[in-house]
C-alpha cells in the first residue's frame, strides 16, 4: 500500500529517491495507464487498449503488457525491458493531491512506502535528493514536478479522446482466445478497442471534428498498436519455454 | 349502395394518427412504443396524447419484469439517466415469506434466472427424486438455492451486475423497483423530446362516434376535436373509452382471489447508506400479505388484504406491527382494489391498456409487465387501415384474455399450497370452489411430474414454466417422481448442475457489489453504454 505525504521541505530536508528502483513500480500490472501525448512512443512496443476502472466503470487508457490480472511481462528482475517507460511509472513515486479535500490547488506528495523512497541517511550512491542543504528543490525534483504536471494535463487530454471515442461510438469489446507455446490457452476479456469500420464510416464533419480536437493521432496510434498484441505472446512464450 | 361505397372508403383509410386518451406509465410507455417503433419524428404516422391536467395518476406497480429493460431499451432510454431519475433500483425476484407455515424462517424465492440445467434436463424431477434417494450430490437445501444462484445473490443483498457492465448487461437477469410517479414524467419528458409524440394537456368531456360505430374524435374541454383512427384508452380504473363509451362489461374475479384494499405506505430509510434490498419481499399475513420494494431514498410498503376477512383497524395494526412504530408519523392510504378486467380490451378502434383494461393484486408485479406487452403488440402489430383493424383487434383480445386467466391462475397458485390455518382467508383459499378448472387440471398433471413449457401454449407467456416450478416446489409441493425412474438416466449430468450452481455462487459472492454501493456509483459515474 502507498502512504502518501504532502512533500515539505522542512519536514523533509533528508529525503531522496533512487532511480533504479521506480521500475518496480511497473511489476504486477497488467495494465499501464496512459496519456494521449505518450502514444505514439507506447504504440511501438505495446498494445494500447481501453478498459473499465473496476472502481468507477469509467473508461482508461492502457498499455496492456500481460495476460493475468497480476502479470507484467515488460518487466525482468526489477527493469522495464522497453525503449519507453510510460509516463504513469517515470512519474514514481511522485504524486498529485489535493491541499485540503474541498480545495482547488493542488500539493505535491510521495509515498513513503515505496522502493524508490529513503531518508536514511547516509545517502546511499546513485540516490537523488529532493533538497539542497539550503532548502531549495534540486533539478531532480523540480524534473519530477515537471513530470506531474504532464501527467495532469495529460489525463485531461485522455478523458477529452475517451468522451469523443465514445461520443462517436467508436469504442468496440475485443475478445481475444490466445493459445501460448505450452499450448495452454486464456480468453482476453474486459478490453475494448476503437473499431475501424466505425472508423472509416464517419461522416466527414465528425472526422475533421476529430482533427482539430487533436484526437485523430492518438486513434491511429491505437489502431496500429494491435499488433504488438504478438510481440507480448512472443515475450510469454519466452517465458514459459526459458 | 351508398353504405357500401362508404366501407369500403373507410376499410382503405390508413391508421395516421393514433390518439392516446390518458397519461400515467401506462399512456407514456404505450405512446412511446408506438412512436419509437413508427419513427413518428418522421413524420409517418402522428401519436397525440391527451392528458386531464387535473387527475393525478394512480401510481401503481412500483415492481417490473425484466421485459422493463428491453422496453427501455425500445424507446431510447439510457439505464443511467432512467436509474437516476426514477429513484430506480434493482430487483432480482421475489422473496415469499411465511407463506408456507407462516413460521418466521419459512420462506422461498421466485427468482429472475433459469433453474441451472432448465430445458436440457427435467431438473426439478432429479431433484425432487434426488432430494428423497439422497441421490444427489452435498447436501440439499431449498429448490431455489440449489438450483438458481440468485437466491444467495439476494440473501447478501448484493447487485446483479457491477459498474464495470455496460448499460442493460448483467450477471443475473434482473428487473427495477421504481418510483411510479417519477417514472410517469421521465417518460413524458422523453416521449415528446426525443420521440414526437404531441401533449395535449386538457379534459375529454365527450365521445364522438363514426357511423360504423367507431370513435371519430373525443371532444375537448379547450382543444375542441381531437380526431384520429385508432384511440387507446389509458384512463385508470374510469375506462372511459371501453368502459364508458362502449360499455364491455367489467369481469371480476374475487372469487378466486379475495383481495380487495391496500394500505399503502412510504418509509424512509433509517439513513442514507441503509441496505437496499434487491428482491420485492412479500410477506403473508393473517389476511393478506403485505409488499416492500426498496427503491433508493425510501421503501414502498403496502398491505393488501381481504375486507371480508377483517376489519380495516385490524389491517391496519398488521401493518404497523410490520413497519414498527415510526408509522406514526407516516401517512398510509388506502386503495380499493377491484380485481378482474374487461371482458375484451379491444373494441372497434379502440384499446385499453393499464388500468382500464383491468387490474390484480401486485404479488407478481403484473400491472407494468402488462402495459409493456400490451404497447409492444399495438406498436408491432399496428394495423395498417382500418380493414384490416378488426382482424388485429380479435388476435389482439384473444392473446390478452389467455394472459389474464394465465396471471390469474399463477397468482392463485400461491394461496392454494400454503398450510397457513391462522384464518378462514388461507382455508377458504384453499377450497377447490375458488380455484379455476384450468388451475386444477394443471395441478392434476403436476402431481407426476414438473411443470413443462409445452404446459402453456403461447410464444410469450408471462409466466413460463420454470415461474411454477419455483413456486410449486417453493411453497413445498411434491410431484411424484416414481413413475418418471426410468426417464432419470443422466445423474451424472444433474450432479454438474448443482455443483456448476454451487460454482456460480461462489463466483457471484465475491463479485458482486452490494445492491446500496451499485446505486451510489451509478449515480456518481455511471455505466457505459458498451
Amino acid at each position: 500500500m502507498a502512504h502518501l505525504v504532502a512533500v515539505e521541505p522542512a519536514r523533509h530536508q533528508h529525503l531522496y529517491v533512487v532511480p533504479e528502483q521506480i521500475e518496480t513500480h511497473a511489476a504486477g500490472q497488467n495494465l499501464i495507464p496512459v496519456v494521449p501525448a505518450e502514444l505514439t512512443h507506447v504504440a511501438t512496443q505495446l498494445p494500447l487498449v481501453l478498459a473499465k476502472n473496476g472502481q468507477t466503470g469509467q473508461f482508461v487508457l492502457a498499455a496492456l503488457t500481460g495476460f493475468a490480472p497480476n502479470e507484467n511481462l515488460m518487466v525482468q528482475q526489477g527493469q522495464w525491458q522497453g525503449m519507453y517507460l510510460p509516463l504513469q511509472i517515470q512519474r514514481q513515486p511522485f504524486f498529485v493531491g489535493k491541499a485540503a479535500p474541498e480545495a482547488n490547488d493542488y500539493v505535491v506528495c510521495i509515498d513513503l512506502d515505496s522502493p524508490a523512497t529513503g531518508q536514511t541517511q547516509p545517502v546511499p550512491a546513485g540516490a537523488e535528493p529532493l533538497f539542497l542543504a539550503d532548502g531549495s528543490e534540486t533539478d531532480f525534483y523540480r524534473q519530477a514536478k515537471q513530470r506531474l504536471v504532464q501527467l495532469l494535463q495529460g489525463e485531461q487530454q485522455r478523458d477529452a479522446l475517451i468522451e469523443a471515442l465514445l461520443q462517436c461510438q467508436l469504442l468496440q469489446p475485443m475478445s481475444l482466445d490466445i493459445t501460448f507455446a505450452d499450448q495452454s490457452t486464456t480468453r482476453l476479456n474486459g478490453l475494448y478497442t476503437i473499431d475501424a469500420d466505425k472508423l472509416a464510416a464517419l461522416a466527414p464533419e465528425q472526422v475533421v471534428h476529430l482533427h482539430q480536437q487533436g484526437h485523430l493521432a492518438a486513434i491511429y496510434a491505437i489502431l496500429g498498436s494491435a499488433a504488438q498484441i504478438y510481440g507480448l505472446i512472443a515475450r510469454k512464450n519466452q517465458q514459459l519455454v526459458g | 349502395m351508398q353504405s357500401q361505397h362508404n366501407n369500403n372508403n373507410t376499410a382503405e383509410q390508413p391508421i395516421q394518427t393514433v390518439v392516446i386518451v390518458g397519461g400515467g406509465n401506462a399512456g407514456w410507455l404505450t405512446a412511446g412504443r408506438i412512436a419509437a417503433k413508427h419513427n413518428c419524428q418522421a413524420g409517418a404516422l402522428r401519436v397525440v396524447l391527451i392528458e386531464s391536467p387535473g387527475v393525478p395518476p394512480i401510481g401503481v406497480g412500483e415492481g417490473t419484469w425484466p421485459t422493463m429493460r428491453s422496453t427501455l431499451l425500445a424507446l431510447g432510454i439510457s439505464e443511467t439517466e432512467f436509474i437516476r431519475e426514477c429513484d430506480a433500483t434493482f430487483k432480482q425476484g421475489a422473496k415469499f415469506a411465511r407463506w408456507v407455515n407462516g413460521a418466521t424462517d419459512d420462506f422461498y424465492y421466485h427468482p429472475l434466472v433459469l433453474p441451472q440445467g432448465f430445458g436440457k434436463a427435467d431438473m426439478a424431477a432429479y431433484w425432487l427424486h434426488g432430494k428423497t434417494a439422497a441421490d444427489l450430490a452435498g447436501p440439499l437445501s431449498s429448490f431455489s438455492n440449489d438450483l438458481c444462484y440468485q437466491e444467495a445473490i439476494c440473501e447478501q443483498g448484493l447487485a446483479p451486475k457491477t459498474i464495470r457492465h455496460a448499460e442493460y448487461a448483467a450477471v443475473a437477469n434482473y428487473a427495477y423497483h421504481l418510483d411510479s410517479g417519477k417514472f410517469g414524467l421521465f417518460l413524458q419528458r422523453h416521449c415528446i423530446e426525443k420521440l414526437g409524440v404531441e401533449h395535449i394537456q386538457d379534459d375529454v368531456i365527450a365521445v364522438q362516434s363514426a357511423a360504423n360505430g367507431d370513435i371519430a374524435a373525443v371532444q375537448t374541454q379547450n382543444h375542441g376535436l381531437i380526431a384520429g383512427d385508432l384511440f387507446v384508452d389509458c384512463t385508470g380504473f374510469k375506462s372511459l373509452l371501453l368502459g364508458e363509451h362502449y360499455q364491455v362489461p367489467f369481469k371480476r374475479c374475487d372469487d378466486v382471489l379475495f383481495i380487495d384494499t391496500a394500505l399503502a405506505v412510504q418509509v424512509p430509510y433509517q439513513n442514507p447508506d441503509a441496505p437496499i434490498a434487491s428482491h420485492t419481499i412479500s410477506t403473508a399475513q393473517d389476511c393478506g400479505w403485505i409488499w416492500d420494494i426498496g427503491l433508493q431514498h425510501r421503501r414502498g410498503v403496502g398491505y393488501v388484504y381481504a375486507s371480508r376477512y377483517c376489519t380495516e383497524q385490524q389491517a391496519r395494526d398488521t401493518l404497523a406491527a410490520y413497519v414498527g412504530p415510526k408509522i406514526a408519523d407516516l401517512a398510509v392510504r388506502k386503495i380499493p382494489i377491484v380485481s378482474g378486467h374487461r371482458q375484451h380490451f379491444w373494441q372497434n378502434n379502440c384499446v385499453a391498456v393499464g388500468l382500464s383494461a383491468g387490474f390484480l393484486e401486485p404479488l407478481e408485479a403484473s400491472a407494468l409487465v402488462l402495459v409493456e406487452m400490451s404497447a409492444q403488440m399495438i406498436a408491432e402489430q399496428l394495423p395498417a387501415t382500418r380493414g384490416v383493424m378488426d382482424i388485429v383487434a380479435r388476435r389482439f383480445n384473444q392473446t390478452f384474455l389467455y394472459r389474464w386467466d394465465k396471471i390469474i391462475d399463477f397468482l392463485k397458485l400461491h394461496y392454494i399450497l400454503s398450510q397457513r390455518d391462522d384464518s378462514a382467508f388461507w382455508r377458504d383459499n384453499r377450497d377447490p370452489a375458488t380455484i379455476p378448472q384450468s388451475l386444477q387440471d394443471l395441478m392434476q398433471l403436476w402431481a407426476h411430474r414438473a411443470p413443462g413449457d409445452l404446459d402453456f401454449t403461447s410464444n410469450n407467456e408471462v409466466f413460463p414454466a420454470a415461474s411454477y416450478q419455483y413456486v410449486l416446489y417453493g411453497m413445498g409441493f411434491r410431484s411424484d417422481t416414481t413413475r418418471l425412474q426410468h426417464q432419470l438416466n443422466n445423474w451424472d449430468f444433474a450432479k454438474a448442475q448443482l455443483q456448476q450452481n454451487r460454482k456460480m455462487i461462489d463466483q457471484a459472492l465475491t463479485s458482486l457489489p452490494t445492491h446500496r454501493e451499485l446505486i451510489n456509483k451509478i449515480r456518481q459515474y455511471g455505466f457505459q453504454t458498451i
